[in-house]
């Protein structure tokens, strides 16, 4: 057998559709009704079976719901946000802890001990989430892992909640109060992931997770979004945490804070589809029954089984289930707040304005990286509805002057003003949001997202979803990627890409877009569609600053202003055509002729 | 006297750790991955060790050879057929990686449990104490602290001054700079792995002589060698050693101020502290 890596690294990649990248068309409302109806049904008749059923199907059952919130609730901080956990047993221990000493110390029915506990463990999460959400990919991954040891050694310490002996409790709750406070764990994990998938709030999760300085530059607060998704991924944990201990009367460190939890919880979510609204269902499902029947054979072999699963699941079809089903049409994902049809927006959101007054004022900005001096003392001013060019050439500092203006970098002298204040201590995000838009050297657009929601998340902020909806509408239109606007944003030509990025930055409803080497890669008619949507800038009191290196032709005519960086110094500006005659210009892009 | 006996067992437990970690930093360096089995294969291999000592009453040092040559060609053949697929995937991959090296972690200490069941071994081999100048030093300490210095030393040697370490120094420096320069970069993220492998089973052979292992203890290992690895910053090899060093030092101080608990939770305590608040790590500070 000729088992050659390449091939089979390419053939996983055509399989590796992102999940959510496959939005469907529209569906017809009627039918739409009609298959939810169906659906609650079905689940409705699975929900109440059980209780008229043995014993023994009612713990399957409620093993089944048991997961099904752990799945659910890890979908939403690992599938969701991207941010890998190994340790979202921490938060089932806390809620167990939490649950069981105030039900056994303070009186309390199990019920209110189970609610408490879980908002005990999502205060918790809060507080863990501002810092371990710090760290990223691997670093978080481990940081979790070693979270849940640590609680597992705190827990078997501390003598108020038993220690290492652990905590028996009365077995008063019936498998039918357990079975049912299951449900209601699950519904409400369920009901966290609907919302974070199907919402515009949910958007900004998703951009989060695709790219989370792209995020910022759109006016995303990364931070607050990161640590509330963090907080809904402990709730139904905790609560399930609390409803396990009660079932099985007992509580000790190791079960509350058992790591292969973790393990099964990942298995049947990446089985089911990661990042998907009915994968961790389907996966739960599939696996705990196939399981049960499997393991009375291979007790032994159950984790090192599972992780055979994870491996080939990750290898052969890293969607899921529902990833399979995406190819064939079917658990399509629908675009997120997207009309019937493509709404035309004939208003002009703005009436066009007067040049005039100075809206961005650099004063004598420097920054070093290290030993390098990247900008050194650039003063510039940017009046409202203007266009400039600023020329230099690769390394003059053309993006990190950028990047210093909307907060990507934090400057080691000078100041950026903003509409006449100071905007140093603010961070992106909200520059973004106060009209300071950007654009990226090479396009970051949110992978996972359709034409539509790229824009519309940026269209968010402050507004109402209809105004949202009539804002990205707009900015699409304005860009003329209307005709686009349901395709995947990883199927645009890269011109297309470009014009996306000027259409986020327009949803913000800016008044200033820096544009990052604007011109850079394109061809002579993705050069014309650009300057095309450069020249109505003006119109809509937008003023334009374009960094560009190379095709300064491209740019030169559409200029009221330019400005020349070179090695970190401002060392000329003017009107365009003085600017290029310049020698100073000239030298500095042709060099010295000795 | 206590401070100065603490110190010894610190810089020979750290010797050790040295090696802990290499294999964990080659890999990383080269292939940009962290990988989760490491900590088993570790385990795996003290645990083996444990059961030829025991039964064949031979020398474990003697294992040493043998487990680096057949951890080398398994190292090899799991690279190749689950971690090569996912290389070019980028960003995605980098999850997709966290998840199979997870998945494998879980194959080996499942298999150590049903091989070597779950209680905690150590080898009775090399207890003699000598007494120097007032220090009880422990044989075994000593075995494992040169022999671990002393496998990271050729592994230096190896990569600063061969052409084919050379060529996988640069390859962790710059892939496509390497691709350019006629490496082979496939290869050598093989060769990585395959090295990284048969450094954590060397470690592991080692490492029960020192220290009593069961398979759950793989995951601490894991983050133990990550610790290390951080500590000194991603795929800088020199501030792993200082790291290690250290991390030898704050155990053994730790386990004899405190408690054995303690002892287990230094390295997470120490593995979220510093990734917060120094995520470059140890050795770009001193730089």
């Amino acid at each position: 057998m000729n088992l050659d890596a390449r091939r089979l690294g390419r053939w996983i990649e055509r399989r590796l559709g992102n999940p959510t990248s496959a939005a469907a068309p529209v569906p017809a409302p009627g039918r739409e009704r009609i298959a939810i109806a169906v659906l609650a049904v079905l689940v409705l008749c699975a929900a109440v079976a059980p209780l008229f059923a043995t014993a023994y199907v009612l713990q399957l059952a409620t093993d089944v719901l048991t997961f099904a919130a752990l799945a659910y609730s890890w979908n939403i901080i690992s599938g969701c946000t991207g941010y890998l956990s190994f340790g979202q047993v921490s938060f089932f221990g806390i809620g167990a802890y939490a649950t069981s000493v105030l039900v056994l110390r303070a009186g309390l029915p199990w019920y209110v001990g189970a609610l408490l506990g879980s908002g005990l463990a999502g205060l918790a999460a809060a507080l863990l989430g501002t810092v371990m959400l710090r760290l990223r990919g691997i670093m978080f991954a481990l940081g979790m892992l070693g979270l849940a040891r640590i609680l597992m050694v705190v827990a078997g310490n501390w003598d108020y909640i038993g220690a290492a002996s652990g905590l028996t409790l009365p077995a008063e709750l019936t498998p039918i109060a357990v079975y049912l406070a299951t449900w209601v764990a699950v519904l409400a994990a369920f009901g966290l992931n609907a919302f974070i998938l199907h919402s515009g709030w949910g958007l900004s999760v998703t951009g989060v997770r695709d790219d989370e300085v792209a995020a910022a530059a759109i006016g995303v607060p990364t931070a607050r979004i990161k640590v509330i998704t963090f907080v809904m991924s402990a709730l139904a944990p905790a609560a399930v945490g609390g409803i396990v201990a009660w079932n099985r009367s007992f509580l000790d460190p190791p079960s509350a804070f058992d790591p292969t939890l973790d393990l099964q919880v990942i298995v049947f979510a990446l089985f089911g589809g990661i990042g998907t609204l009915w994968g961790p269902a389907l996966g739960t499902v599939i696996l705990v029954f196939v399981g049960e029947q499997f393991w009375a054979y291979l007790p032994d072999l159950q984790l090192a089984l599972y992780g055979v699963l994870v491996i080939a699941v990750v290898l052969a079809f890293p969607g899921g289930i529902v990833g399979i089903a995406n190819r064939l049409g079917w658990l399509r994902r629908r675009p997120v707040l997207a009309p019937a049809v493509f709404p035309v927006v004939a208003r002009l959101p703005r009436p066009a304005l007067q040049g005039g007054e100075t809206i961005i004022e650099v004063r004598d900005l420097i920054v070093r990286f290290g030993g390098l001096i990247a900008l050194n003392g650039v003063s510039l001013s940017i009046r409202r509805g203007e266009m400039v060019s600023i020329i230099g050439a690769n390394g003059a500092g053309k993006t990190t002057l950028f990047n210093a203006i909307t907060g990507f970098v934090k400057p080691s002298g000078g100041g950026v003003f903003y509409q006449g204040k100071s905007v140093s201590d603010i961070p992106a995000f909200q520059r973004a949001r106060q009209g300071i838009a950007r654009t990226f050297q090479i396009p970051r657009l949110m992978e996972s997202m359709t034409v539509w929601e790229n824009t519309l998340l940026a269209a968010r902020y402050g507004k109402r979803a209809d105004q949202a909806v009539d804002q990205a509408a707009w900015a699409l239109q304005t860009v003329k990627l209307d005709g686009l606007w349901l395709e995947p944003s990883t199927k645009l030509t890269p011109g297309q890409q470009r014009r996306l990025e000027m259409a986020r930055a327009l949803a913000l409803d800016p008044t200033v877009i820096l544009l990052d080497e604007v011109m850079a890669g394109m061809t002579r008619n993705e050069q014309g569609e650009i300057r095309a949507v450069l020249r109505q800038l003006r119109g809509f009191g937008i003023a334009g600053v374009a960094g560009v290196e190379h095709v300064i032709s491209a740019i030169a005519d559409i200029s009221d202003r330019m400005i020349v960086l070179d090695r970190g110094s401002k060392i000329a500006e003017g009107p365009p055509d003085a600017v290029l005659r310049d020698p100073l210009v000239i030298e500095s892009y042709l060099g010295k002729v000795s | 006297m206590i401070i100065l006996q603490l110190v010894v067992n610190g810089v020979l437990l750290g010797g050790t750790y040295i090696l802990l970690a290499q294999g964990l930093n080659l890999i990383f360096g080269v292939m940009g991955i962290v990988n989760l089995a490491h900590g088993a294969i570790i385990t795996l291999a003290g645990l083996f060790t444990f059961w030829f000592a025991t039964k064949t009453h031979q020398s474990p040092l003697l294992l040493l050879p043998p487990v680096f040559i057949v951890m080398l060609v398994v190292g090899g053949v799991l690279q190749r057929l689950l971690l090569e697929p996912l290389a070019r995937l980028g960003r995605r991959g980098e999850l997709l990686n966290l998840m199979v090296t997870f998945g494998l972690s879980y194959v080996i200490i499942e298999t150590g449990l049903n091989l070597f069941g779950s209680q905690y071994v150590s080898l009775p081999d090399l207890q003699t104490t000598w007494a120097v100048g007032g220090l009880a030093i422990n044989e075994a300490l000593v075995a494992a602290g040169v022999l671990g210095a002393l496998i990271s030393g050729g592994l230096h040697l190896w990569l600063h001054h061969t052409e084919s370490g050379k060529a996988l120094m640069a390859t962790a420096q710059n892939p496509t700079g390497a691709v350019t320069c006629g490496i082979d970069v496939r290869r050598m993220r093989g060769i990585a792995f395959a090295i990284g492998s048969a450094l954590a089973a060397s470690a592991g052979v080692l490492l029960i002589l020192v220290i009593p292992l069961s398979a759950p203890t793989a995951d601490t290992l894991t983050i133990l060698s990550f610790v290390i690895v951080a500590l000194g910053g991603l795929g800088d090899y020199r501030g792993a050693v200082m790291a290690a060093i250290i991390l030898g030092l704050v155990q053994s101080a730790v386990g004899y101020y405190l408690s054995g608990d303690a002892e287990v939770v230094v390295p997470y305590l120490l593995l979220i502290v510093f990734m917060v608040v120094r995520p470059q790590g140890l050795g770009r500070a001193t730089r």
